[in-house]
């Protein structure tokens, strides 16, 4: 009922919009600028760690005003004659607005009160509200015909580089940035940028442009990955925490196969994982343990994976003849079971304590353990383990990739969009489906023997299902069924609460408020494979 | 023999406290077909808000009064989890009605999560342990050789009782009608006039009155609640309601009083029992969807691709 409701308020404003502000919107775009821009260079809080004085463009909130600088420029799209000029205008204005509104919400909250925000706060939101007003009163758009258009090959190419190259720089920038109110005004902004950017078919064009320079674009993806250890100066940090998102990473790739592409929802995957941590350390000849037995790595990363695969059948094979949903619950209480058991198994997972001191790798006489000089440059000993997460995602992906195009990943998404169908044609569904879990299980499996060694400690609090809940969101997050998706969810879910430690606490309650509101206004996430965001918005209007 | 009769009557009574919660599930279930993951978190709620109301509603003069302090406390649950469950239903499920199922599936798990979150960051020290007041009496009385509390009379009463009068509401009124009527086919049912969203808002509220109940219950009887209670509770529940049949009331609670009284005949007669306690329901749950999905009653859904 309120929907409706909803929906006539978001009528009426448009049309007021439309009417009131579109003779004039030139004259009130421009006047939003201004504003905002003035609110950018002038002072924004009156208060500085006790320092009395008004503060400047390099002041406090620091970056949060260049940004907000950054974001006028899209916003001002209304004025031209762009396709896609509106989404692109409304975009970048709902961002200076919300850059400006945020800040000055913290100034208060920081400064005690609304006396601590000075004039140019007040300007810049301002400036952000009549953007707004002047982006809203845009005209609909026709769609942006970018991503038709080719250009000369090499042109692509660069383009393709160019963008890889800008990623790249944003992630590095954002690495530095520490203050949290910042952070979260960079991540702000980044995000209503890149809306509007996707707004003018930008991001449409560039994604044409990967499909159609894949080599291109892998090899240049790669050498950034490969690049990254030589950019940190020998500090560790950074490097630990993309391992462990390229090893989350690859694990969620694996969960895109059973979720993605099979559309099999599993809720208790983390336990695959496990597995292959557990089986790994196991073998390992670690510290503290309980067995005797040492294998060489590779056999271990093979038997760790196996294992967790026939775990996947095992537990597939009676319960995938069941509903979408009990599935979900099904494999949720095999989670659960795993942990329970893992947790009271004294005389093999030592209970509680679990498994530590396992020892780094060595592959010949290449030590895990110790920092290694590459090219003149000190490699703190986390980037072999970051070189080793490197390969098993590149590996990950490749199969992955493969399956997709396969003749086995084609029946997938046919049992995915509808079983009986899927069955009448002869696809094998029972077989299919215990396939899709025996190989999510398996590169879980791969990825848990591989943490196990990184973390150099197993435990069953590592593996709840408040992790197999984080594994799922990556990919929902990213996208169902596509590699990019997964790879931008793992890192976004790692990433920002390592960045934002001031948002520690509330970290899981702004993760289950991001679930909630991703499935409510973006269900095939931030990368979506084309058949999903047709699947999911079939009953809208193709863009005019 | 005393043993065994003690622990059935402990499994009954943990039972009764499933079964209440179990009830929510089956009634949205048999509806639209959701596994509202939150509904642990309703229970959860709603014990917390019982102790809110004991702690800072009630002058202190009558805290020892129960006439006064167990209608206050169970009502200041029952609302806040009647409000919370109505509030997920509209804010988060309603709108994904029509999307493909694993996204209101999804969604469930989000706002179970952001519920225990919201409780452990914004309950005044909700990220310890709370003591819960023991409204009822502690004491307990002796009928050959085994030991009941007042508490545990009091509990399996209050869940049979409630589950009597919710059946009698399904199938006695035109509001119950109506509810069968949707979960039978809910496009006939608005053809025919039913306000289905009412319906659906309906089952949500009863079942969040429920949960609001039996997390009073669990407070008072175990004297301690804290944010995580409604995950294992939730997951309790579930299996109960797939145990008795989905989406059929006597079936939900039959199936608490089974998982109940296996759980207390586990913890008390297998080897490290308590150690295992919890894993008993997952077994439960995966033993019957693998043999028999349809519940011991069999479920009253129409299945629906």
């Amino acid at each position: 009922m309120s929907d409706s409701r909803a929906a006539r308020v978001r009528e009426a404003l448009i049309t007021g919009a439309r009417r009131y502000v579109g003779p004039r919107r030139p004259p009130v775009a421009l006047a939003g600028a201004v504003l905002a821009a003035a609110g950018s260079f002038t002072p924004w809080a009156t208060f500085f760690f006790g320092y009395p004085g008004k503060m400047t463009l390099a002041g406090f909130p620091g970056g949060a005003r260049t940004y907000v600088l950054v974001l006028v420029a899209p916003a001002l799209a209304c004025l031209t004659r762009l396709p896609g000029r509106r989404s692109a205008s409304i975009a970048g204005a709902a961002g200076a607005l919300a850059v400006s509104a945020g800040n000055l919400i913290a100034i208060a909250n920081r400064g005690g009160g609304l006396g601590a925000v000075a004039y140019g706060a007040w300007l810049a939101t301002a400036g952000g509200l009549l953007l707004v007003a002047a982006a809203v009163s845009c005209p609909p758009d026709t769609a942006p015909e970018l991503a038709e258009r080719r250009r000369p090959a090499p042109v692509e190419q660069a383009a393709v580089a160019v963008s890889l190259a800008l990623v790249l720089a944003f992630v590095w920038y954002g690495l530095g940035v520490d203050e949290p109110t910042r952070f979260a005004s960079f991540v702000a902004t980044v995000a209503f940028a890149a809306g509007a950017v996707a707004g003018l078919g930008v991001t449409g064009w560039l994604e044409a442009l990967y499909q159609r320079h894949r080599t291109v674009t892998l090899v240049a993806s790669a050498l950034a990955a490969v690049a990254f250890p030589f950019t940190q100066d020998g500090t560790a940090q950074w490097i630990r925490v993309f391992t462990y998102i390229g090893i989350l990473a690859a694990a969620a790739i694996g969960l895109n196969v059973v979720v993605g592409l099979a559309g099999l929802l599993d809720l208790g995957y983390i336990a695959f994982f496990g597995v292959g941590a557990y089986v790994a350390a196991l073998v390992s000849g670690a510290g503290v343990t309980t067995s005797h037995i040492v294998l060489p790595f590779g056999v271990a990363m093979v038997l760790g994976a196996c294992v967790a695969a026939v775990f996947g059948v095992v537990i597939g094979a009676p319960t995938l003849r069941l509903r979408g949903d009990y599935l979900a619950i099904v494999t949720l209480a095999f989670g659960e079971i795993f942990r329970i058991v893992v947790n009271n198994w004294n005389s093999v997972t030592r209970g509680p304590n679990g498994l530590s001191r396992i020892p780094h790798l060595a592959l010949g006489s290449f030590d895990f353990g110790e920092p290694h000089r590459v090219l003149g440059v000190m490699l703190p000993h986390f980037s072999n383990y970051y070189f080793l997460g490197l390969v098993l995602l590149a590996w990950v992906i490749l199969v992955f990739t493969r399956l997709n195009d396969s003749r086995i990943g084609r029946a997938w998404v046919a049992i995915r969009e509808d079983e009986t169908a899927a069955a009448a044609m002869g696809v094998n569904t029972v077989r299919l489906k215990l396939l899709a879990f025996a190989i999510g299980a398996f590169l879980a499996g791969l990825a848990g023997t591989v943490n196990a060694h990184f973390g150099t400690q197993v435990s069953p609090e590592q593996y709840t299902f408040l992790d197999s809940v984080t594994l799922l969101a990556a990919v929902v997050l990213g996208g169902m069924g596509t590699v990019p998706g997964a790879l931008i969810g793992s890192t976004a879910l790692i990433l920002i609460p390592e960045k934002l430690r001031a948002f520690q606490d509330p970290r899981l309650l702004l993760f289950g408020l991001a679930l909630v509101l991703m499935m409510r206004f973006r269900p095939e996430g931030l990368w979506p494979s084309s058949r999903m965001k047709a699947e999911l918005h079939h009953d809208e209007e193709p863009a005019p | 023999m005393a043993r065994l009769v003690q622990q059935l009557i402990n499994g009954t009574v943990l039972g009764a406290t499933i079964g209440l919660i179990a009830l929510g599930y089956t009634m949205v279930y048999g509806i639209i077909q959701l596994i509202n993951f939150a509904h642990g978190e309703i229970f959860m709620i709603g014990a917390f808000s019982g102790l809110y109301a004991y702690n800072h509603l009630i002058p202190e003069a009558l805290r020892q009064n129960v006439a006064v302090t167990l209608p206050l406390v169970m009502l200041a649950a029952i609302v806040a989890s009647t409000t919370v469950a109505v509030l997920a239903e509209r804010l988060a499920y309603r709108p994904l009605r029509n999307a493909p199922r694993l996204a209101p599936l999804i969604t469930a798990i989000g706002v179970s999560i952001a519920l225990q979150e919201a409780i452990r960051l914004f309950y005044p020290g909700g990220k310890n342990r709370q003591s819960f007041p023991r409204i009822i009496s502690g004491d307990t009385f002796q009928i050959g050789g085994v030991t009941i509390a007042w508490t545990s009379v009091f509990t399996v009463v209050t869940a049979v009782v409630l589950m009597l009068a919710l059946e009698a509401f399904v199938n006695r009124t035109r509001l119950g009608k109506a509810m069968r009527a949707t979960s039978q086919d809910p496009e006939t049912a608005r053809l025919m006039g039913i306000d289905t969203d009412k319906v659906i808002v309906v089952a949500f509220m009863l079942g969040g009155a429920l949960a609001g109940v039996a997390g009073v219950i669990q407070g008072v009887r175990f004297t301690a609640i804290d944010f995580h209670i409604g995950f294992l509770a939730g997951i309790k529940a579930f299996t109960a309601a797939v145990l008795g049949g989905i989406g059929n009331i006597r079936g939900a609670v039959l199936g608490g009083f089974v998982i109940g009284i296996v759980e207390a005949l586990a913890t008390e007669y297998l080897p490290r029992g308590s150690d295992w306690k919890d894993v008993w329901a997952f077994v439960v749950l995966v033993v019957v969807l693998t043999f028999r999905p349809q519940g011991l009653l069999g479920e009253q859904v129409a299945v629906r691709s």
